[in-house]
């Protein structure tokens, strides 16, 4: 109605200069990021601050080892163990060596587990987190390895485990090898179970094939984080092989909650809490 | 100097500001949700964005978006008005960390003010007189009633990180504590997500006395006088006037001083207000400090001469301010009626639609900062004061004489209005006789 109607400021003139500082205008990259659940954009900082998770919608945001580790660890107890393995190519599969130098250049991360003790809320735990941005989490000779001595140490010292899973399954580069660590990690939980100690499994998201085999699904308490995809093949593989139509939710942590197959969804800030509470109760 | 300002608000504050902008030289950019886009606001800035839907979240609240608007429009500094985004220090520190100016005071005066029970144990240390009350956050309702026992009942539970009245209750009797301070805090916590509460003591009879504040990046503090904002309903202000009748010039002397000192202990650098109650004995408390240009701003600027908002983006340049306390001259009495979109014969309802037809009053000392236009279309998601209606005149009755004169000839068609309710109170012995008290009581019987 009124449009076009105003004259334009007339602009003053002025010698005067805005501090260079402030004619630099621009977003700094990374301040802001896209949830992919809601398609909002986010300021990165709240994100961080809402234990990695979109303040619009709740979607869970992906979450390194160390990151987590500190979200659940007492401020300072972490002690890293078997930091010094080495991983082979034992196939001599193509582009394997060249694939692992990649990412651990762009990581800084050797492997994709980290293992060691800590305290959680005052208590000694053994702890495992498994890293996604480490070839997906793929479990091969080594990561199996640290699982195993993990279990083993933690049994020798009397020792709760805790896993966080978070894996694309056995890592194909290394073939047998890898589906030899199912097997291996799943002797070594009973051993441990044998010795009437705890076991807590949580499964983040993704938590899929051959360690969803082995021992993702062998704790005590079995634990998952909210909306996190859990199972062992990929749902398009299971559609064609059964030629029936997946449910619309199937392979979230509450469709397994709902069929039995995990204890409790549990949200991360309560991660904590959860972990330590059961840690009690079993003692 | 800016060369152009992004005004992150709308209606007639947005108006307001571009206005001055406008006889500064500088540049402005209106941001507009998508119901907003012929409005005033949007048609008198230079440039005009529109940033998202109706809702507030996703357009005068989005951060990113205003942000991102400044950037492409190559704004170098954002004005954030009142409400809004105007006390959010998240903003700030964004707007900090894109290299844009935000016009107001820095990131920690917000924070430290925003903060309730901190912004009153600043004032404690600088020496500012507080309502009596507990000094530490609480969770507790057992340990709650005890501290409010030692203040002594009728006390007001307040959250912590609150505004806005909500997770606020008065408490008259111990019989009730418990059930008012769970309420207050499930409020608190399902609306800032915060279970921290303090109390207060409840002071009846009180008038709501503010003082303006203008502060420098160079410790200079001064203040442009008080404003009394006793008449409200529903915790709203509805008619503000400098100066107040219940204040003398000694007092008046001691208020603005404490304001300062106020002002002063947070190195508080922009336009703000320092709220106080005042008893009925002169006994006057910091009630909360105000990190934005406010509403009721104009009577100010009417007795003062100064425009605020030209004080606010010369401080934001880092310039000295232009006046000293010396030089402040007050002249005459200021009124101002906010104009409402509501029915004030049923509860006082808000009554959006469209303006058929109007007419604003003229004439000396008769100032209106409206976003009206005939034809408008008041949007039902927004706030209902649709104008301010401000008189200037020598005394406090040639004030009220040309309010009612005013009020009188404004017209405006299409929407119900609370023009005539004010007209009424204009002409009502207790408001010539400064007793806000049963106006007040009038109001309450009318809210339902």
């Amino acid at each position: 109605m009124l449009q076009g109607m105003f004259k334009k400021t007339l602009k003053a003139k002025s010698n005067e200069k805005v501090k260079d500082s402030i004619q630099k205008s621009q977003i700094p990259n990374g301040l802001f990021k896209k949830c992919p659940s809601c398609d909002q954009i986010v300021y990165a900082e709240d994100i961080i601050s809402n234990y990695y998770s979109c303040p619009n919608c709740d979607n869970y945001f992906r979450i390194g080892a160390k990151t987590r580790i500190n979200m659940v660890a007492d401020k300072g107890s972490f002690k890293e163990w078997d930091n010094n393995l080495e991983t082979k190519d034992p196939l001599s599969f193509p582009g394997y060596q060249k694939k692992l130098a990649n990412f651990k250049s762009a990581t800084h991360i050797d492997e994709a587990i980290i293992t060691g003790e800590c305290l959680i809320r005052e208590q000694a735990v053994a702890i495992g987190v498994m890293e996604s941005e480490f070839l997906m989490g793929s479990m091969g000779s080594i990561v199996g390895e640290k699982i195993t001595r993990l279990i083993e140490k933690a049994t020798e010292l009397k020792l709760p485990v805790v896993i966080f899973c978070c894996s694309g399954g056995a890592r194909m580069q290394e073939g047998i090898f890898s589906l030899m660590q199912m097997a291996k990690t799943s002797q070594a939980l009973k051993r441990h179970s044998e010795e009437g100690n705890l076991y807590i499994s949580i499964l983040t998201d993704p938590t899929t094939g051959g360690v969803t085999a082995s021992f993702a699904m062998l704790g005590d308490v079995i634990l998952a984080e909210p909306g996190a995809l859990i199972g062992f093949a990929g749902p398009r593989v299971i559609e064609q092989t059964i030629k029936q139509k997946l449910p619309k939710d199937f392979q979230t942590s509450e469709f397994l909650l709902e069929h039995g197959f995990i204890d409790r969804i549990v949200k991360r800030n309560q991660m904590r809490k959860t972990i330590s509470f059961l840690i009690r109760s079993s003692k | 100097m800016f060369d152009k300002i992004l005004i992150a608000n709308r209606g007639e504050i947005a108006v307001r500001i571009i206005r001055t902008c406008r006889e500064m030289g500088i540049r402005t950019v209106a941001v507009c949700s998508d119901v907003d886009k012929n409005s005033l606001h949007a048609q008198l800035a230079d440039e005009s964005v529109c940033i998202g839907p109706y809702r507030a979240k996703d357009s005068y609240l989005n951060m990113e978006r205003i942000l991102s608007a400044a950037i492409q429009t190559h704004s170098q500094a954002i004005h954030p008005g009142f409400g809004f985004l105007s006390e959010n220090s998240k903003f700030v520190k964004l707007c900090g960390k894109c290299g844009i100016k935000f016009i107001g005071p820095d990131q920690s005066c917000i924070e430290k003010m925003g903060d309730k029970l901190e912004a009153r144990n600043i004032m404690i240390a600088a020496g500012v007189p507080v309502i009596p009350g507990t000094n530490n956050p609480i969770k507790n309702a057992k340990q709650a009633f005890e501290l409010a026992k030692e203040i002594g009942f009728p006390v007001i539970v307040k959250a912590v990180h609150g505004g806005g009245g909500k997770g606020m209750r008065i408490v008259m009797d111990a019989s009730e504590f418990d059930t008012m301070f769970e309420t207050a805090k499930k409020e608190s916590k399902n609306a800032f997500d915060s279970e921290e509460m303090y109390i207060e003591k409840y002071l009846t009879n009180t008038r709501h006395i503010e003082f303006q504040i203008l502060g420098d990046s160079f410790g200079n503090v001064i203040h442009l006088g008080e404003r009394d904002c006793s008449i409200q309903k529903r915790n709203q202000k509805m008619i503000e006037e400098t100066p107040s009748v219940a204040i003398n010039e000694e007092l008046r002397q001691k208020m603005g001083d404490t304001a300062v000192k106020a002002a002063k202990a947070v190195n508080y650098n922009s336009a703000g207000t320092i709220e106080f109650l005042l008893d009925e004995n002169y006994n006057y408390y910091f009630m909360e400090m105000n990190t934005r240009i406010q509403v009721e701003h104009p009577v100010t600027e009417m007795v003062t001469g100064t425009d605020l908002i030209k004080e606010m983006i010369n401080i934001s340049l880092g310039k000295e301010l232009s006046l000293k306390q010396e030089d402040v001259v007050f002249s005459g009495h200021a009124i101002e009626c906010r104009i409402n979109a509501e029915d004030p014969d049923n509860c006082f309802m808000p009554c959006p639609g469209t303006i058929t037809d109007m007419h604003f009053p003229g004439g000396n000392g008769i100032r209106i900062d409206s976003a009206l236009f005939r034809g408008y279309e008041i949007p039902a998601c927004y706030d209902s004061m649709i104008a301010k209606l401000i008189v200037h005149g020598r005394t406090r009755e040639d004030a009220i004489n040309k309010m009612r004169s005013a009020l009188g000839e404004m017209v405006i068609q299409g929407v119900k209005t609370n023009i005539d309710f004010h007209y009424a109170v204009m002409s009502e012995k207790e408001f010539a006789d400064g007793d806000f008290e049963k106006i007040n009581e009038s109001l309450k019987e009318r809210c339902c």
